[in-house]
């Protein structure tokens, strides 16, 4: 109740100050005639009794200022006053404020907008219940449907498998399963017209419950929903297409949609914050059960035991349960099935191998996120860079402040004679940094909005809808106070301890210029360290960013194997149309035969994947004539293109001939492959006449390999090429030879006369001239596809590269303060040197030697240092040395450019100094 | 020995102490203090006045207007619950304090 009380009569006091201010006179007033009535009492005269009560009490005004100082809000009064007095201070020098602020909001900006993405995407929780307990069964971040494989490679995992281990989950909590890729189904919502295409996410029926997810509304997938194939048509859905797609709507639980053609009931509705277990661009927005996935993907025999590996699991730990013991239990149930697939006898050497198979357990409480794996290291990199940035930014504010406060060194020592406290006059000093750094802050939190919309805008790449939010929220908001907070701190220091040191007498007594001029070793000493520290940085933040810049060119000028120019490609979506692959073979001849006859259209061809692509279709494949050693890879990268693939993408043939339009469902089935294949396979050159089988049963073979085709780099530019098979698609048929599930092709690929863009309109009227229903996916040239192969180092490399002019930038306006300051305060020992017969020249090199000094020391201490960061970046680098002399030339001319310019203009201004007018001044 | 101020961190301990008989204004309190050291230690309004606006804030004394003996409008502190408090548990420390420096000068 005290402190409740003190508050309560502070804040009537600071609305009563009249009332209080007349009390206290009161009270003065009576102790004075209390105290004289007393004295009179005691024998003394009138007047002797008045003036001895007035003694006693000394000035009334210092006791009513004694009474007031012991209350809090004459603290806060204080405070006012001081915030006051800066505000008008910098509100003084307008100029000034603007550049610290400025540079302030920029640099605490960046950091903020790093920030926002990087706790999205690397630091956010799973919004589930315990989500520490949760672990994958592997890294998870690869999706796709494989066979032929051991269970548990690229941690992919067969429906049986999964059953297995939902029914009996030994030490866990509990097992689940999703697949491994969120296929885009048709949905089609009740009274509407349209489809729209929405990734959906195949859960077994313990998903919700292992992740401990909990609906907005209705209910989620349980056991019994997926308890036997083709069991319960039900759909949960995300809070978004809930939202987007049925307004909100909450009678929806228990409405119909159909799903690719089949109708489905919404059981439930999740929460804003729940994407699955899959942190992604386009999440999954609505789940159904893992027994309806030959509803979802168009396709029978997914949930056959050991047929297709497709899904991911995902665990809850038991608190119990000792990491080692959950590992080597899953190890075990992973080799049990791997042992009972094989034959009655197992070689030794499988045996040993089979030993070997394991599924990493990996934490699940972030997630599993592609992003996050593709842009953690960017974002960490560039966290680092924008520290950087901030700490140039802090040693301007630094050096200006300090100027300021040597500036003020009369008006200092004046206050300090008239006995000021010397903490008072620190507190203020630091009271302006941190008005500027918040100030700053605040700028900064609106420029990391914007920034952080952009760059999500550019991670998103026109994905419809992306999970990551720009909107700062509650720890953003402290983010950004605490390193406005800490910058300010940071650059209040050494002005402060520059006050902490000045001594008042010097000042006093000597003339200012003279004083200012000789103004004590710290003085020169700070300016000068952080100036050199600032060319450091700079110097650190222009090699990062050469760096960066070479290897995103290094990564677009390579040679790719194919033509990137004057490419058009399109997705097809034939099944979600309702076409049936009998129906394939001539329905890809028809669009072929529509595609090349659009004016402009050098030629057309159809192939199940682009020429690059993120997605491959691969399997184990056997050469006639080659003898696998044991254990050996034979796994290869295929695609099924149509006849004139090779024309079209510009991928040349070295040998033999490409696949034509004349291999189709009667002629001889041929092959082409790449030049990896044929050098692995076939050292002597003869590739061509062999023949080639595939374990995939649609496409066995045996194919006759007519010709070698140039290598390309199919998916991560980084890497070297993929082996690649081509098989003619008009020759992928069943034995009866009718179009099977892979007579499909998905791609469509046109080159042009001209632009390509310009193409899309005439491409997208055409399919629609085939059939109206059938949905093209994305049009996109060959360009902006490219793009998102390198969205990462493009990303990097240009944000690198702006936060390095931007501190170049403020290192230079900084550089520029201090000469300028420097040459204004030793104007008049300037001018008795020109006085004394000193030449303009020798001014301006005088000047000058002393910014060259400190390039020096900036560039001894930053080569090391930029070494030393560019050997931590190798990693991200491209075909070069992390040492590249022509970038640490660069960056070292760039700077000394910038030095020597920002410190020429205050030396020509020295060489111009009167020294008439410099030495009347004194 | 002449007369000279209160011993160091004493003073509102002192206040408190005068103020338990009944509520005083400022100078009674001074005169209290005076008279009670028998003239040995004397307490001026600069710094009785600021230790009782401390008080009041600390709510150990609370304050109002009356009419004083010699009919004039004066500003009297009485002790509150806390003051009472706080005064029994200083005058303890006090005292262990007190006997136990006698005992080492006693030495």
């Amino acid at each position: 109740m005290g402190l409740l009380n003190n508050i309560a009569q502070g804040v009537r006091s600071l609305f009563q100050r009249d009332r209080i201010e007349r009390e206290m006179d009161d009270e003065l007033r009576e102790f004075v005639e209390a105290s004289t009535a007393d004295k009179l009492r005691r024998g003394m005269s009138a007047e002797q009794a008045g003036r001895a009560a007035r003694v006693e009490m000394g000035s009334s005004n210092a006791v009513k200022h004694r009474i007031y100082s012991a209350t809090w809000e004459s603290k806060m009064e204080i405070f006012w006053r001081d915030l006051k007095h800066c505000v008008r201070g910098l509100l003084h020098s307008p100029g000034f404020t603007l550049i610290a602020v400025l540079s302030l909001g920029l640099g605490i900006g960046a950091n903020t907008a790093i920030f926002t993405l990087i706790r999205q995407v690397l630091l956010q929780q799973l919004p589930v219940r315990d989500p520490q307990q949760l672990v994958t069964f592997g890294e998870s971040t690869g999706g796709g449907v494989l066979g032929g494989i051991d269970l548990g490679t690229a941690d992919l995992f067969t429906y049986d498998f999964a059953r297995q281990l939902e029914a009996n989950p030994g030490p866990f909590q509990g097992v689940a399963t999703y697949s491994s890729f969120s296929p885009q189904v048709s949905v089609r919502l009740p009274n509407t017209a349209g489809a729209l295409q929405i990734s959906a996410s195949l859960v077994s029926g313990n998903f919700f419950s292992v992740l401990g997810a909990e609906p907005l509304l209705g209910r989620t997938i349980v056991r019994f929903d997926a308890d036997a194939p083709d069991r319960s048509p039900v759909a949960v859905i995300s809070y978004h297409l809930w939202q987007q797609s049925f307004s909100s709507d909450p009678a929806v639980l228990g409405k119909p949609v159909s799903i690719n053609g089949t109708p489905f009931t919404v059981i439930g509705v999740m929460p804003p914050a729940f994407h699955g277990i899959q942190q992604e661009l386009e999440p999954a927005e609505i789940w159904v059960p893992v027994t309806m996935t030959r509803e979802i993907l168009l396709q029978p025999g997914f949930l056959e035991p050991r047929s297709f590996y497709f899904l991911h699991m995902v665990a809850r730990r038991s608190p119990q349960s000792q990491l080692a013991t959950d590992q080597g239990w899953l190890d075990r149930q992973i080799r049990d099935y791997v042992r009972a697939g094989e034959g009655q006898t197992i070689a030794p050497a499988r045996q040993q191998e089979i030993e070997r198979i394991t599924a990493l357990l990996v934490s699940g409480a972030h997630g599993v996120s592609q992003l996050r794996s593709r842009y953690g290291d960017s974002l960490t990199i560039l966290m680092a860079i924008v520290g950087v940035v901030l700490l140039i930014a802090c040693a301007n504010l630094a050096n200006f402040l300090l100027a300021r406060t040597i500036a003020r060194q009369r008006e200092t020592a004046t206050r300090l004679a008239l006995g000021s406290s010397r903490g008072r006059i620190i507190w203020q000093s630091m009271l302006e940094a941190l008005l500027l750094s918040l100030s700053g802050g605040l700028l900064g939190l609106g420029l990391a909005f914007a920034a952080t919309r952009a760059l999500i805008a550019f991670v998103a790449r026109g994905a419809a809808y992306v999970p990551l939010n720009a909107s700062p929220d509650s720890t953003i908001l402290l983010f950004t106070l605490g390193v406005s907070i800490f910058a300010g701190l940071l650059f209040g220091l050494a002005p402060a301890l520059h006050l902490a040191r000045a001594s008042a007498m010097p000042a006093m007594n000597a003339g200012t210029r003279t004083a200012a001029s000789s103004g004590g070793r710290t003085s020169r000493w700070w300016p000068k360290a952080l100036v050199t520290a600032q060319i450091m940085f700079c110097l650190l933040l222009l090699v990062a960013a050469g760096l960066f810049l070479r290897t995103l060119g290094n990564l677009q000028n390579q040679d790719f194997g194919f033509e990137r120019t004057h490419l058009l490609i399109a997705d097809l979506a034939e099944s979600l149309a309702g076409y049936k692959p009998e129906q394939a073979p001539a329905l890809n001849q028809r669009v072929l035969e529509r595609l090349s006859a659009i004016p402009g259209v050098r030629s057309a061809a159809l192939a199940a994947l682009p020429p690059i692509s993120f997605g491959a279709w691969s399997s184990s494949v056997h050469f006639s004539g080659y003898t696998p050693g044991p254990k050996e890879d034979m796994g290869s990268e295929l695609n099924r293109v149509s006849g004139q693939y090779f024309e079209t993408t510009g991928i040349s043939i070295i040998a033999g001939r490409p696949i034509s339009p004349t291999d189709n469902a009667t002629s001889m089935k041929v092959a082409v492959v790449n030049e990896t294949i044929a050098r692995k396979f076939f050292p002597n050159g003869d590739a061509v006449g062999h023949t080639v089988k595939i374990d995939i049963d649609t496409v066995e073979g045996p194919w006759q390999i007519v010709g070698v085709a140039r290598d390309t780099k199919s998916g991560n530019p980084r890497q070297e090429p993929h082996r690649m098979v081509y098989l003619p698609i008009a020759q992928i048929l069943d034995k009866n030879g009718a179009g099977n599930q892979d007579s499909f092709a998905h791609t469509i690929l046109l080159r042009t006369e001209g632009d390509p863009a310009s193409t899309i309109n005439e491409l997208r009227s055409a399919i629609a001239g085939i059939d109206p229903n059938l949905p093209i996916l994305q049009v996109h040239t060959m360009h902006d596809h490219m793009e998102a192969f390198m969205s990462q180092e493009t990303l990097v490399s240009r944000l690198t590269a702006i936060f390095a002019l931007l501190a170049v930038l403020l290192a230079s306006i900084g550089l520029y303060g201090v000469m300028s300051f420097n040459v204004a305060r030793r104007s008049n020992e300037i001018g008795i040197r020109i006085a004394l017969g000193a030449s303009g020249a020798g001014v301006q090199w005088m000047v000058l030697r002393e910014s060259l000094v400190l390039l020096a020391a900036g560039l001894a201490l930053g080569i090391p240092i930029a070494l030393g960061a560019a050997r931590l970046i190798r990693a991200q680098l491209y075909q070069m040395s992390p040492f590249d002399p022509m970038i640490f030339i660069a960056a070292t001319a760039g700077i000394a450019a910038v030095t020597v310019l920002s410190a020429w203009l205050p030396a020509r201004r020295a060489a111009a100094v009167d020294p008439m007018a410099s030495l009347r001044c004194e | 020995m002449g007369q000279r101020d209160v011993v160091q961190g004493t003073l509102e301990m002192l206040i408190l102490k005068t103020l338990a008989h009944e509520p005083m204004h400022g100078y009674g309190v001074a005169l209290r203090i005076e008279q009670m050291s028998k003239g040995v230690f004397r307490v001026n309004p600069g710094s009785l006045l600021p230790a009782l606006a401390r008080m009041e804030r600390a709510g150990r004394v609370k304050s109002g207007w009356r009419t004083s003996e010699n009919n004039r409008r004066a500003k009297y502190y009485m002790l509150t619950a806390r003051g009472r408090k706080s005064l029994s548990e200083e005058a303890e420390t006090w005292n262990r304090q007190i006997s136990a420096i006698a005992r080492i000068m006693e030495a």
